[in-house]
């Protein structure tokens, strides 16, 4: 009986050591994307740097690519350039841009500006690595919405039919691409 | 009994019920405290698989996207008045007297925490705006604590995202 | 070529961590002398090295070197050299390589001033020490490497330290937080120790001590140091949030407070064994798992940079290592020792038993409400917050048998104590105690029973017992002269730690009570009442900052007679780089009270939301604090502590 109760730290111990387990491994950020297994929704938007190009759903069909939700405002999206950078040039990873423009807001004096945000996204592709066939830009973040969209960086895999395969929140590092989302990429990239 | 192992027997006994006693308390003290989380189609359509509506004058926090234009002021006050909805485009009533966090913006993600007057407008007695999505060290979190981090779970998927306009 | 050269500092110290806890306590067991005096170069080896890696990461900062990713996510070119040096610890991984640097730092000091200790004990508690600092170097050095480049694509200029950083208090409240968590592992080591070697006389509750202290000091300055600063630069004139990371810092200080007041128990009587090893072990345990919480993101952040769930895996294997390995040892070792002491049920270990009891409550009340949210998710239950109010019930509970023990303990022998001779100096203790507490009460305002009487009242009675307690202590010397340098100086800090507590309690029943807090709407020329001062709102305009904008606000301050108080200035600022709104308070801050204004948004018609505060004795729960660390700070310098240590010779490191 006295010997037990010195147990008894110990075990409380081990049994709020499985709550932060599994607290650990329900990863916030994990929902059910309600996107899934869905077209993606009809848009028309304009290319960033060549605005008199317009991309429609139809226009991305026949291959497989990753659509990346990012901005030059987000350092994490910043810093998983370089990897999408050499998932592009070593495995040939289709990667599209979904360039998403931060509300504006009077109170900083902000007005939208497509020349200025063009060279930023330049000089930050320069610096960090250009992982993009090319860049949809969605300046009123309707198509961001209609993703589901909750933040930068988030990454939709779409297979060459137009429909949406997987939904990740957050960034892409070498775990995550292995673990996650390469085998959704490759299992869709390889049906004909 | 020899009177030392009674009085063990009593002292132990004394510790066991105030242990016992103190524990009660304090559950029952936090089932008082505790705030659930709603969004605004939450809050309409019902929580989880039950469907379970809040009542009538409950405590909870409701979290949402400020739906633009809809911020209305009072003239003479610091009165405030603003819808929040969510991905499933529900619309909830938030009104609120006092100082608006720094970062409160029409568009933005915002929580508030306060006593529900009825089935869709909350009376805030605080109301939080989401700080940016950065990283920051802990110690800057918990500086930020005025202006509370809202866990991505408990936001609306749009938290982030505008309504065209 | 600098952060490489700290990426080798530090997987030497690696390297030298390892050793210090393979070689001495090896030696420890086939009492191998030769392996056991090597603990003490080791110890002192592994701090020089996290310190070169500390300095290294500090050049690349001060030389603005921003192919360190580190620098280019935290600091700019323009920022001035100060912050540049404090942007060090502005992120994760530099503030756990400051954790390192200070965990080692801390071995080495112990291994410097532990020459009254055997051999044996020595090189156990060094080894234990070295353990634990492998675990944080690796973390350091593979999980979250502060010198990590971004060769070849590195930006020209770095995004800049939060603006929320650059602020005095911020640079040395993280630096002062660290110093008290790490500062448990000496506790803890010596625990682990005195387990391993199975002896727990009294010896080894003395070596504790003054380590404890010293690192409960650090620890109640950082938190003070904390709120304060929230106060100040927040603009919400609130100075506690119960927020989960606070909560991280407060259960090691509250589990901390009962193992210094339980060590004395063990040092004194040689009672209390399994219980002071037990919290002990807690105290460290917590700021361990405080660490997890605030950096594996269970409780706290969102999107975190490159949210790496390898981080907070490493974290609790290594939780579960040290906390499950000490806990199972514990258990196993400690259920054979008895302790002999008899005391009776009115005596001073009791006392001092109850004062455990309360703080370890108001530990579980802080874990439960930090937890619960997360148990609750798990359990699949839904999302929720715990509201600041069963925290403030909970301890306002608390508070009130506490402060009346306290009041009381002082005074009680050890073994045993007649209630008959405490009898008339309690009473006449009570008499005062009203009088002091009424008497302020009448003089400030009119008395009712309210939260301010019954924090006065206990201050009171917690303030004047501990005060004509060390008179009666020094009179019985002969005369109080002739009995000041006689007297312990650790009694001295014992006494000022229990003045601080009851000046603390008198500020948080007071502000609580007669705080007055509104949020108005003020044109230019608008008058506001509040509390005998009325707020003048004279003019609000644009500001020209070198890196931020906004608006500023100039208000005059007067006594309702028309007396002049002071001039108040307060801004909202907005920094636009980082898109970010600071909020600076104005604040006219005396004993007494504090005047607290801040500058809400601009409202239609030309008015202004403007958030006025007139808080009185806000400054006592800081003072408190303060007073608190200063009690430490005089029972770490009692002599006892360095009896045994022969003259000091010249370090050789």
């Amino acid at each position: 009986m006295r010997k037990a109760l010195f147990y008894i730290p110990l075990a409380l111990f081990l049994g709020l050591s499985l709550f932060l387990l599994s607290g650990l491994f329900s990863d916030p950020r994990e929902r059910d994307s309600a996107i899934i297994d869905r077209p993606l929704p009809s848009f028309s938007l304009p290319d960033l740097q060549d605005p008199s190009k317009s991309w429609t759903p139809d226009a991305l069909k026949g291959q497989t690519f990753l659509l990346n939700v990012w901005g030059v405002w987000c350092p994490t999206c910043n810093a998983e350039l370089s990897y999408m950078t050499q998932l592009r040039n070593e495995q040939g990873i289709r990667i599209i841009g979904l360039y998403y423009v931060l509300p504006e807001d009077p109170m900083f004096g902000q007005v939208f500006d497509l020349p200025t945000l063009q060279q930023e996204v330049a000089t930050k592709l320069q610096q960090n690595g250009d992982p993009y066939q090319f860049n949809i830009l969605d300046q009123q973040r309707r198509l961001s919405l209609d993703l589901g969209v909750s933040g930068a960086p988030e990454h939709f895999i779409v297979d060459a039919n137009g429909i949406v395969r997987a939904h990740h929140i957050g960034d892409i590092n070498p775990q995550v691409w292995r673990s996650k989302l390469a085998p959704i990429y490759q299992q869709w990239a390889a049906k004909p | 009994m020899q009177p030392r192992r009674k009085k063990r027997l009593l002292s132990m006994l004394l510790v066991i019920s105030l242990i016992a006693g103190a524990v009660g308390a304090m559950l029952f003290a936090l089932q008082q405290n505790i705030n659930l989380f709603y969004t605004p189609g939450q809050l309409i359509q019902g929580l989880g698989e039950g469907k379970i509506k809040p009542d009538i004058g409950q405590r909870l926090r409701l979290g949402g996207m400020v739906v633009p234009g809809t911020v209305q002021r009072d003239a003479d006050s610091l009165k405030v008045r603003f819808d929040l909805t969510d991905d499933s485009g529900e619309i909830a009533t938030v009104e609120f007297e006092g100082i608006l966090p720094d970062l409160f913006r029409e568009g933005q993600g915002i929580v508030a925490q306060g006593e529900l007057r009825s089935a869709t407008v909350l009376a805030a007695t605080e109301v939080l705006a989401k700080h940016d999505e950065e990283y920051m060290p802990p110690e800057v979190a918990e500086a930020l604590k005025g202006i509370r981090h809202v866990p991505p779970s408990q936001q609306p998927a749009a938290s982030n995202a505008n309504y065209g306009g | 070529m600098i952060a490489e050269y700290g990426q080798l500092a530090l997987t030497f110290a690696f390297a030298l961590s390892l050793l210090l806890a393979l070689v001495p306590l090896a030696g420890s067991f086939t009492a191998n002398e030769r392996a056991l005096l090597l603990a003490k170069p080791l110890s002192v080896g592994m701090f020089v090295f996290t310190l070169l890696a500390f300095m290294a990461l500090a050049w690349s900062f001060y030389h603005d070197d921003f192919t360190v990713i580190n620098v280019a996510t935290n600091s700019s070119s323009i920022l001035p050299w100060y912050y540049k040096l404090t942007a060090v610890w502005g992120s994760h991984e530099g503030s756990m390589l400051l954790w390192v640097m200070m965990l080692a730092g801390w071995t080495a000091l112990v291994a410097q001033y532990s020459k009254a200790l055997p051999l044996l004990m020595q090189g156990r508690i060094l080894g234990i020490m070295g353990l634990i600092n492998i675990g944080f170097i690796a973390f350091s050095l593979f999980m979250s490497n502060p010198f990590e480049r971004s060769l070849p694509f590195y930006p020209v200029q770095g995004s800049d330290l939060n603006p929320l950083l650059q602020d005095f208090g911020m640079i040395i409240h993280p630096p002062l937080l660290y110093l008290g968590y790490v500062g448990f592992a000496v506790s803890f080591a010596f625990a682990i120790a005195a387990l391993i070697g199975g002896k727990f006389d009294s010896t080894w509750a003395r070596w504790a001590r003054p380590w404890t202290l010293a690192a409960w000091m650090f620890l109640t300055l950082g938190i003070m140091l904390g709120s304060w600063w929230a106060y100040n630069e927040l603009g919400w004139g609130g100075w506690w949030f119960w927020d989960p990371v606070e909560n991280a810092s407060l259960m090691p200080w509250l589990v901390g407070t009962a193992l210094i007041h339980s060590l004395a128990v063990t040092e004194k009587r040689g009672t209390f064994k399994s219980w002071t090893v037990l919290l002990a072990l807690g105290a460290f345990s917590l700021s361990l798992l405080g660490a997890f919480l605030v950096r594996s993101g269970v409780l706290v952040s969102v999107h975190s940079f490159a949210s790496d769930p390898d981080r907070g895996i490493f974290l609790l294997i290594f939780l579960l290592i040290v906390i499950g390995g000490s806990l199972l040892l514990y258990a196993s070792r400690m259920n054979s020792v008895r302790s002999q002491a008899r005391y009776q049920l009115f005596s001073r270990e009791v006392m001092l038993w109850s004062n455990n009891v309360f703080l370890l409550t108001a530990t579980l009340v802080v874990l439960l409400g930090t937890l619960f949210p997360l148990v609750h998710k798990e359990l699949g239950l839904g999302s929720i917050s715990i509201g600041e109010p069963f925290f403030n019930q909970m301890f306002y509970y608390l508070t009130i048998p506490f402060a009346l023990l306290l009041g009381l303990g002082p005074w009680v022998r050890w073994k045993q104590q007649k209630a008959a001779p405490l009898l008339k100096p309690m009473s006449l203790l009570a008499i005062a105690t009203l009088t002091v507490a009424l008497g302020t009460l009448s003089l400030l305002q009119s008395v009712v029973a309210n939260l301010a009487l019954l924090g006065l009242l206990l201050g009171a009675w917690v303030g004047l017992s501990a005060l004509s307690e060390i008179y009666q202590r020094l009179d019985q010397f002969g005369s109080v002269k002739a009995g000041f340098s006689k007297l312990q100086a650790s009694h001295y800090g014992m006494t000022m730690a229990h003045i601080g507590f009851a000046v603390l309690v008198i500020g948080v029943a007071m502000t609580k009570t007669y705080s007055v807090e509104r949020d108005v709407r003020m044109a230019i020329g608008d008058k506001v009442v509040l509390a005998d001062y009325e707020f003048e709102l004279q003019d609000v305009y644009r500001l020209n900052g070198p890196n931020y904008g906004g608006e500023a606000a100039e208000i005059d301050v007067r006594r309702t007679d028309g007396r002049y108080v002071t001039h108040l200035h307060a801004e909202k600022r907005e920094y636009n780089i980082q898109r970010m709104v600071m909020t600076e308070a104005a604040v006219h801050a005396r004993l007494s009270r504090d005047l607290y204004v801040s500058l809400g948004e601009a409202l239609p018609g030309d008015a202004w939301a403007i958030r006025v505060y007139v808080k009185p004795f806000v400054r006592w729960i800081w003072l408190g604090g303060l007073l608190m660390a200063l009690g430490a700070l005089i029972a770490l310098l009692d002599k006892r502590y360095r009896r045994q240590v022969p003259v000091r010779e010249t370090a050789d490191a």
